[in-house]
């Protein structure tokens, strides 16, 4: 059985340098070689610029030192994201990482003594029960072990950082560990006349790279697993309708807020991440109900700051390549499929799929079954992301506007629907292992979103009255303890993380 | 609840048919199936012939016509009783059903009294007792029952025939199902493991069986007694009189009240009926002989005897519980208190009414059983020093048993329940049990016992108004006494026995 | 006859003292004899709250105050009962109502028709035959025309401070000769108080001394023979914290009081203000900790002024010795868990008034004094420890304690004969009676395991229209009666703002 040793990785950006330095890393180059095609000229998308907190395994893996990483990539730290004006125009709500509440003895979640302790007169923001809630409203941040009484988990968080230095980093990552970078346009592709599978690429300037395994970080296009392979794509835009953004950079005028905020607009929604050294700002939307040049300047009017560069339109088709791995062809990022940035998971799914490689590392001659698993558990995990995104549009009250009159009245999958009915009823969701956001994020979102489920799980009963208000009481008042000792977001960055001058060229 | 409870009664007479139709008529054939074996061999006791106005309770509880029960009890109202030389030769007082004095107003009232006595007022508390001046002038009509008017300051129990009583239960219980089994008990048999009894072996060879058992064989006490050994409590130190001899004699005046008459060596008893008279002597043969006391019966008579006098033998004092395991005692099976205050027939309807509501599954449950023995303990007790009252405030020296009565230790509750009357008039007041405040006061002021103070809440009144008050009270009851038809003819019209229909209101208020 | 009585003082402070003072003016001064009052420095604080049961109208009706001055002036709010949260853990709460006897239902009581018939798959609880729990749920004060019989009567919870500002005003308008003063000494020859010295050097000589000084003892502490019986075994909460809250709108018609892990929180509306009362064991939690937790378990924020005391339940061996009688908590204390605290002062004078010594030499009226008060006293306790022993807070050592740990010989019989025939045995001198163990017992949980077998001679169509009946009777009664607001409102219209002369 002959083992892979040609890595080949065509396309850069952070698809691409996230599969190269984890290449490097696991892989190493003393028996393997690890070669990444890009070409300049294309430019890179650049507004994957939340993550979530799987990221740190992600670094972890590389053994990256987060203090360093944040100061290379100007980075912020997030603990959620702020949803304005979702459910209607004056709401808020947040979406937070870390779990809500804590555990109270009874052997059900605590979203459920909540609910039962809100229909008895209690307070129906749930911020103040999840710490990493109170601390983003209150623009704090450090971090925190678990506490030592066992009661509350570590402060959960992800970063904020700009896409191209994280791109740029990883490639130094890379290339110090070995990996070759070539420059160039891909123009062709050779196949084995019996397997069909890749045998190497051709260059515009002739160059011919081989290799045993491909990785196509080559974007929308899907150079090689749609361009050769002709996987397909499901196309997911009658559920999510948007299909651009527009995206521009202004001036930090505050200190950054740890968190992404998300505003609902008239057709879609602007999103803005704080940086070190400056806001990143974007629109995205449908063009059946906006044009580019309305959305753009729409975007511009409502900068917090001077902007920094020129609006950049982005097209998009929402949906997912049909297979992502085609013989000995691995697509990552946007070749493999595209979700709107709403709860930053484009990075994500960069990562699980690099992960998922590694678990499904194959020979060279591939086995059918890896790639049958691998293509079924991305599905699994692209439809639930997918499905949380849609809940966004589909719970809402808002109906000002044609776009949300169709987003609001719309079909849903049935996954989704089936979720939104049994939330609706007892505020669960059947949580399974694979699920990438869990109880407390959809409790999160759906209830921000205005679905007050209509009861409870009946074990919460239960609990007497008084031990209900004690444990409520108690949660809220450790969680406050514990976000009255975090420094300020900034003097936090400012004490161990602060980029460096040369690191804040654009 | 499947099957129900299999009730087997030993023992007719008074108790045995109390038993028997209350629990036939207060209880459906559902649950309880109710047996009753009894020999006319046997002799009924038959004393009981007094009784207490709770009685009145228990008729209304099974649903007995008052004037049709009297018609076949020949039975005559009783509003008190009245005692002559107790305490002292020549006392002549009134333990009246009712109270002393204005309704509501009983417990300052007898310090009043004393009061205006300390002023001068010459009267006996009695004066003041709406029962005892009714009583005294053979006058009775039926209580009002709402208002505070004289009218509803007394109640009443009846004179009657215990035998025709009983005989007259009999009838109805057998109508509402009891079946009579005529036999006498050879053998017990009890449960191996539990030690309850299983059944009754009787003479005639045919068992009885049944899952509760109801003891009402009199002094015998087959089955509580004797079957199962439990044992007695003597009370012959405090109550010595341990015979009675009675005889019926002719029909008399028909007064409303029982006399007791204190003799030489106990006390004698006078009952009048619809159609005779009854008497009795009860004695203790530690102070006189058989023979004599029966001599002293007979002379005492006020009118000629119809019988020769029968004597029974008894023992004050009680089983020390009345239900153990699966049998509960019901009358003498339980206990015997001389029929000084007309108690024996009491003291059977107490059993029969607490036992009711506590009545057992097929497996007696231990709690209602204990409860029931402390409700019965607390009647006993509470009786017995009632009585024990009436022999102890004496202060005569002419005969033994008087003097030996009053040099008596008694017990503690009692003893504090004198000295505290003796110094402060107080008396105490209970739940649960016989006898109310006014008998107390009438006993011991009957007998003698003049307290030597009174409440100072007394003296809030001036001296003369608290007089005039007490006159004019007095001369208004007696005013209302004499509006009263005579007893016996309210006898006649209401329940006499050549009636053949009931009377009608009209008739009533004549 | 000895020498009568002819001075009695009162010595003590608020509602104890003057309510003695009142009783003795209406019930012997007119016999001649002088009562004079000795007034103690307050034992109250702004934030106290009396919790009065029905019986108190009684004593306001002999000593001649009106009632309606209780509502224009001591803040009072009527109150149909309490409510019992959380002792029963997760389980509904129960209200205690202030039921008078109900009326029989086909001649037997109708309790046990309800347990015959929940047997047999009836659902309604209990409380919904209880006329006045009724009424408490749904906000209304069993008040009826002079006319009309309710089978129901309020309690009202009292400005404490101001209620004995009333009683005071009144008693010394009444005639009372009082004065102001601390103890400085009591001189005691054998079990007599020869005199009591004050401060300013007065020597106070009476014929008989009514301690009325409450947990002080001030007199009968002093006295031969009368220590304290402790409770502690069958009653742990030792501490008490009194605290106010923002009044409650609209207001309730009962008082709330929520078990809670270390002993159980009152809340008692008055017209001004809501009074928090905690009582807790001091060996299980602090009072800061306690005072933090408090919000919480009140559900609304509770004011700066707490006050903490220490608590101690227990009877005095004798109550009255010599010339020395105790009233109130002079003579036993008990928690206020069930409100019995004012009734129980009442009680006290009531004894001594029918008790009364005739003379100024012996006092053979105290040992039935003694035994009366400490019957009362059983019978209080027991009452009030049936909540911890039925309490089914599983798995939380104070109130598991509490369940396993054996109970007295008097309320065990009780338990029993309950548990087994849904009867309540009652004793002399019961302040609460065959309705109130039910309400208390039933509520808690604790079902009758058989029925009076009379019952089943009641034919099923009768018992169910007997059921029936009983829930319409109610309804309709309750609907008849006036909500809490508009009663305060009504009584405020009649109000009288002067208080006249008591007694």
């Amino acid at each position: 059985m002959q083992q892979v040793k040609d890595v080949v990785v065509v396309g850069g950006g952070t698809a691409g340098w996230m599969a190269a330095a984890a290449l490097a890393k696991v892989l190493g180059t003393q028996a393997h070689t690890i070669t990444l095609v890009e070409s300049e000229e294309i430019g890179t998308v650049g507004v994957g610029e939340a993550t979530i907190p799987p990221i740190m395994q992600y670094n972890k893996l590389l053994g990256i030192d987060e203090d360093e990483f944040v100061r290379e990539t100007n980075a912020t730290f997030k603990l959620g994201i702020e949803f304005i004006d979702w459910r209607k125009r004056g709401s808020t709500y947040f979406h937070p990482f870390g779990v809500f509440g804590a555990n109270i003895k009874g052997g059900v979640g605590f979203m459920n003594y909540w609910l039962r302790w809100v229909q008895s007169g209690g307070d129906p923001d749930y911020t103040h029960f999840i710490a990493e809630g109170v601390a983003a409203g209150e623009g704090r941040f450090a971090r925190v072990p678990p506490s030592s009484d066992g009661q509350l988990p570590r402060l959960n968080y992800a970063y904020q950082f700009d896409a191209a230095t994280y791109a740029a980093y990883l490639r130094r990552y890379a290339e110090r560990r070995g990996a070759v970078r070539h420059e160039g346009k891909v123009v062709d592709v050779e196949q084995n006349s019996e397997t069909g599978y890749i045998e190497a690429i051709k260059l515009a300037d002739g160059r011919r790279v081989s290799g045993d395994f491909f990785i196509d970080c080559s974007g929308f296009r899907g150079l090689l697993i749609e361009g050769v392979f002709k996987a397909g794509f499901d196309d997911w835009s009658h559920w999510l309708p948007n299909n651009r953004a527009v995206a521009v950079p202004c001036e930090r005028i505050e200190d950054p807020t740890p968190f992404t905020r998300s505003t609902a607009r008239e057709a879609g929604w602007q999103w803005r991440i704080p940086l070190q050294h400056r806001t990143g700002n974007g629109y995205v939307f449908c063009d059946s109900y906006l044009s580019e040049d309305e959305a753009s300047r729409l975007l511009l009017e409502r900068l917090d700051g001077k902007p920094l560069a020129d609006p950049k339109i982005l097209r998009f088709t929402a949906g997912k390549r049909r297979l992502g791995w085609v013989k000995n062809c691995l697509a990552v990022g946007l070749s493999s499929g595209f979700l709107e940035p709403l709860e930053s998971t484009s990075i994500h799914l960069i990562q699980i799929a690099i992960m998922k490689l590694f678990e499904f590392f194959p020979q060279r001659d591939v086995n059918p079954v890896l790639i049958d698993l691998y293509n079924r558990e991305m599905d699994v995990l692209y439809d639930h992301v997918r499905d949380f995104i849609i809940a966004h549009y589909k719970v809402t009250d808002r109906d000002d506007t044609p776009y949300w009159r169709y987003c609001r009245s719309m079909t849903v999958p049935d996954s989704l629907a089936a979720k939104l009915e049994l939330f609706s009823d007892r505020g669960e969701t059947r949580w399974m292992p694979s699920d990438l956001f869990g109880e407390t994020s959809w409790f999160a979102v759906l209830y921000g979103q205005g679905l007050i489920p209509r009861s409870y799980h009946p074990v919460a009963n239960a609990l007497s009255e008084d031990e209900l208000e004690l444990a409520v009481a108690g949660i809220r008042t450790a969680i406050r303890r514990r976000v009255d000792a975090l420094p300020s977001h900034a003097d936090f960055i400012e004490g161990c993380c602060a980029a460096r001058p040369a690191a804040t060229a654009a | 609840m499947s099957e129900p409870l299999d009730i087997v009664i030993l023992g007719g007479g008074t108790a045995g048919w109390m038993a028997a139709t209350a629990l036939a008529s207060l209880i459906p054939p559902t649950r309880c199936r109710v047996r009753l074996v009894e020999s006319e061999e046997i002799g009924i006791v038959g004393v009981g012939e007094a009784t207490f106005p709770e009685i009145r309770n228990f008729n209304h509880a099974i649903g007995i016509d008052e004037a049709e029960m009297m018609r076949a009890t020949k039975a005559a109202f009783k509003l008190g009783i009245q005692f002559v030389d107790w305490g002292f030769k020549g006392s002549n007082y009134i333990h009246p059903f009712g109270v002393h004095g204005p309704v509501g107003m009983d417990h300052i009232f007898h310090h009043r009294w004393l009061r205006a006595r300390s002023l001068g007022l010459k009267s006996e508390l009695q004066d003041y007792s709406f029962a005892a001046q009714a009583a005294r002038d053979c006058r009775f009509e039926l209580p009002e029952t709402r208002s505070t008017a004289l009218d509803c300051a007394y109640t009443y129990a009846y004179h009657f025939d215990a035998g025709l009583y009983a005989v007259y239960l009999r009838g109805l219980a057998e109508q509402r199902g009891v079946v009579r089994t005529e036999g006498k008990v050879q053998d017990v048999v009890h449960d191996p493991e539990t030690g309850n009894i299983r059944s009754l072996l009787l003479e005639s060879g045919e068992t009885i069986s049944g899952d509760l058992f109801i003891d009402c064989s009199g002094f015998r006490s087959l089955l509580l007694g004797k079957a199962l050994g439990v044992g007695w409590e003597d009370w012959s130190k405090w109550l010595p009189c341990d015979r009675a001899f009675a005889v019926p004699s002719e029909r008399d005046e028909l007064s409303p009240y029982t006399r007791s008459t204190a003799m030489e060596a106990g006390w004698r008893w006078r009952i009048p009926l619809q159609h005779r008279t009854g008497n009795g002597y009860v004695f203790s043969t530690s102070f006189i002989d058989e023979d004599e006391a029966a001599a002293s019966l007979m002379r005492s008579l006020e009118t000629r005897a119809l019988a020769e006098p029968r004597m029974l033998k008894f023992q004050a004092g009680r089983r020390l519980v009345n239900w153990e395991k699966n049998c509960v005692a019901v009358g003498l099976a339980g206990g015997f208190l001389e029929p000084l205050e007309s108690t024996s027939i009491y003291l059977i309807q107490v059993a029969i009414m607490q036992l009711v509501p506590l009545l057992p599954g097929k497996i007696v449950d231990p709690r209602l059983r204990d409860e029931f023995n402390r409700l019965i303990d607390l009647q006993y007790e509470r009786i017995r020093d009632f009585l024990i009252l009436h022999y102890k405030l004496n202060t005569r020296q002419d005969a033994e048993i008087w003097r030996y009565a009053a040099a008596m230790d008694v017990p503690e509750s009692l003893t504090r329940k004198i000295e505290l009357f003796r110094h402060s008039a107080i008396i105490e007041r209970y739940r649960d049990g016989l006898f109310p405040p006014t008998s107390w006061l009438s006993v011991f002021i009957g007998q003698g016992l003049i307290p030597e103070s009174y409440s100072p809440l007394a003296d809030t009144m001036p001296g003369e108004s608290l007089i005039s008050h007490l006159d004019a009270f007095h001369a208004d009851l007696l005013d209302r006494v004499e509006e009263m038809r005579r007893h016996d003819r309210f006898i006649d019209l209401y329940c006499g026995a050549e009636r053949a229909t009931a009377p009608t209101a009209t008739e009533m208020r004549l | 006859m000895t020498r009568r009585i002819q001075q009695v003082v009162v010595v003590g402070a608020d509602a104890p003292a003057w309510m003695a003072a009142a009783a003795l003016l209406r019930s012997v001064s007119g016999a001649g004899i002088r009562v004079r009052v000795v007034e103690l420095p307050t034992l109250l604080q702004p934030v106290d709250a009396h919790s009065a049961l029905p019986e108190l109208a009684g004593f306001h009706h002999r000593i001649g105050l009106d009632e309606d001055l209780l509502f224009s002036l001591c803040k009072a709010v009527p109150v149909a009962g309490r409510r019992f949260s959380n002792w029963s853990g997760a389980a509904p709460p129960f209200i205690h109502g202030y039921d008078r006897a109900p009326p029989p239902a086909a001649g037997l009581g109708f309790t046990q028709l309800w347990i015959k018939g929940r047997q047999n798959g009836l659902r309604t609880d209990f409380e919904n035959f209880s006329l006045a729990s009724v009424a408490a749920k749904a906000g209304r004060v069993p008040a009826a025309p002079k006319d009309a019989e309710l089978h129901a009567a309020f309690g009202y919870n009292l400005d404490a401070a101001a209620y004995s500002a009333l009683l005071r005003q009144g008693t010394i308008r009444g005639g009372v000769d009082s004065k102001v003063g601390t103890i400085a000494d009591v001189e005691i020859e054998g079990d007599r108080i020869v005199s009591v010295i004050l401060d300013d050097g007065e020597r106070v000589e009476a014929d008989l001394f009514v301690d009325a000084s409450g947990p002080r003892a001030a007199l009968i502490g002093r006295m031969p023979g009368a220590d304290v019986e402790s409770w502690r075994e069958w009653l742990p909460c030792d501490r008490m914290l009194v605290a106010s809250a923002k009044a409650l709108k609209p207001l309730p018609a009962f008082s709330q009081i929520s078990a809670f892990r270390h002993g159980w929180i009152g809340l008692f509306p008055l017209q001004d203000r809501t009074a928090v009362v905690a009582v807790y064991d001091g060996r299980e939690t602090s009072d800061e900790a306690l005072l933090e937790d408090l919000p919480a378990l009140a559900k609304m924020p509770i004011g700066g002024d707490a006050i903490v005391s220490d608590l101690s339940q227990g009877v005095r061996r004798r109550a009255w010795v010599g010339n020395c009688v105790a009233i109130g908590e002079s003579a036993f204390s008990l928690e206020p868990l069930d409100g019995a605290q004012l009734h129980i002062v009442h009680y006290c004078i009531s004894q001594l008034m029918t008790l009364f010594p005739v003379g100024a030499g012996a006092f053979p009226e105290a040992p039935l004094y003694d035994r009366i008060i400490r019957r009362l006293a059983v019978n209080l306790r027991d009452f009030q420890l049936a909540h911890y022993k039925l309490n089914r807070r599983f798995d939380m050592p104070f109130w598991d304690g509490c369940r396993d740990a054996p109970v007295p010989e008097t309320l065990q019989r009780k338990l029993d004969v309950f548990t087994a025939r849904g009867r309540v045995p009652l004793n002399d001198d019961e302040t609460f009676q065959e309705q109130d163990w039910e309400s208390l017992f039933i509520g808690h949980g604790l079902m009758p395991q058989s029925y009076d077998p009379r019952v089943d001679a009641i034919p099923e169509q009768e018992h169910i229209a007997q059921v029936q009946a009983r829930l319409n009777d109610i309804v309709g009664l309750v609907e008849a009666m006036p909500p809490v607001d508009a009663f305060i409102a009504g009584a405020d219209d009649q109000r009288q703002t002067e208080m006249t002369a008591l007694g």
